[in-house]
């Protein structure tokens, strides 16, 4: 019994904090597993482009360049570069973020497997911090994995309200091939209710060399966001 | 207010997901001169399994199997667990990431 529970609990995240997500702004970004590899690279790009019938975020883009590495097979470090592009602007960076990755239990060690996401963002020109701690769980049944990012957040700065958030992340994928998984997300803050199809994959391309993407599109719903952001992500892992 | 009566819900269940695993069988996997000993394991179906894999060799090896949905690094002369299934009976392949042409094997689930 305790057992079945168990099993569900992601799920249960799931339903629960989409009740009560509440982080403003565009939240829509990827959702992290908790995994952590002992001696690997990474060089990650993002790219969100925004859609909708309203003036006011079509276009709008978000460029994020980022280099991680292991630490060691429990924590994983990675400093990003964001730059934005609205409506065919001159791309420019103007934030920065590291994040450090802590993977808390071994995968398939319990019913579900846990991490913890720290992310420090501090824009460029103004005088705005954003730190944020990330639960992030997962759960497999079979071919069909289930991962959530539950998010805490502080805001602060000169140029920024002060103020706590909270924001919630899912992915609901399934193991079809390794080169091509369909998975459906969904993103929740106080903004932010959108969901939508990514498909996602992997290409070995050497020893120890691997090409990770993901492509999608997910809809907003609600007239405080786009009707539609366009998401790649590219990770080249060595 | 509702972030903390929602956490005050969901610490007791991620709390009781670390319940231990008691009775879990143990599978030991030796990396030599990149080769896994034994390469064909059987294990029972539906039962998750402890495996344990030592690398002998000097430098590292990958142990990876999409069909497990595992990946792991063992250091060279140091071992890794890496917790498997439950799994339907069938064959799962699994390499070493490092020595792709040489190290195979496969767990068959019966």
């Amino acid at each position: 019994m305790l057992k079945k529970a168990c099993c569900y609990s992601t799920v249960f995240i799931t339903i629960v904090f989409s009740q009560s997500a509440l982080s403003d702004g565009l939240t829509i970004d990827k959702v992290y597993h908790p995994y952590v590899q002992l001696l690997e690279t990474e060089i990650e790009y993002q790219f969100l482009h925004e859609q909708n019938a309203n003036d006011e975020f079509n276009g709008r883009q978000r460029h994020k360049l980022g280099i991680g590495r292991a630490l060691s097979d429990a924590f994983f470090a990675e400093l990003s570069l964001i730059g934005s592009d609205n409506h065919g602007e001159t791309i420019a960076v103007d934030a920065f973020e590291v994040e450090l990755k802590w993977q808390l239990t071994e995968q398939g060690e319990y019913d579900n497997d846990w991490g913890v996401l720290f992310e420090l963002e501090k824009e460029k020109s103004e005088n705005s911090w954003e730190t944020s701690v990330t639960l992030i769980g997962l759960h497999e049944w079979s071919d069909w994995i289930l991962t959530g990012n539950l998010s805490l957040i502080y805001e602060w700065g000169d140029d920024i309200d002060n103020e706590w958030e909270t924001a919630f992340a899912s992915q609901l994928r399934y193991k079809y091939k390794q080169q091509l998984e369909p998975a459906i997300e969904l993103y929740l803050g106080q903004d932010t209710k959108a969901m939508g199809p990514v498909l996602t994959g992997s290409y070995r391309l050497g020893v120890a060399k691997k090409m990770n993407w993901e492509f999608g599109v997910i809809f907003g719903m609600g007239s405080e966001m786009a009707d539609a952001t366009w998401k790649l992500n590219m990770e080249y892992e060595f | 207010m509702k972030f903390i009566y929602n956490l005050l819900i969901i610490l007791p269940l991620i709390i009781a997901s670390y319940v231990a695993q008691a009775d879990t069988p143990i599978v030991n996997i030796v990396i030599r001169d990149h080769l896994f000993y034994p390469s064909e394991l059987e294990i029972p179906a539906h039962t998750k399994i402890k495996l344990v894999v030592k690398n002998e060799d000097s430098t590292p090896e990958e142990f990876e199997s999409y069909e497990l949905n595992r990946e792991k690094i063992i250091l060279g002369n140091k071992q890794a667990i890496i917790f498997i299934g439950p799994l339907k009976p069938g064959e799962y392949p699994f390499f070493g990431e490092f020595n792709i042409l040489t190290a195979q094997g496969k767990l068959i689930a019966k």
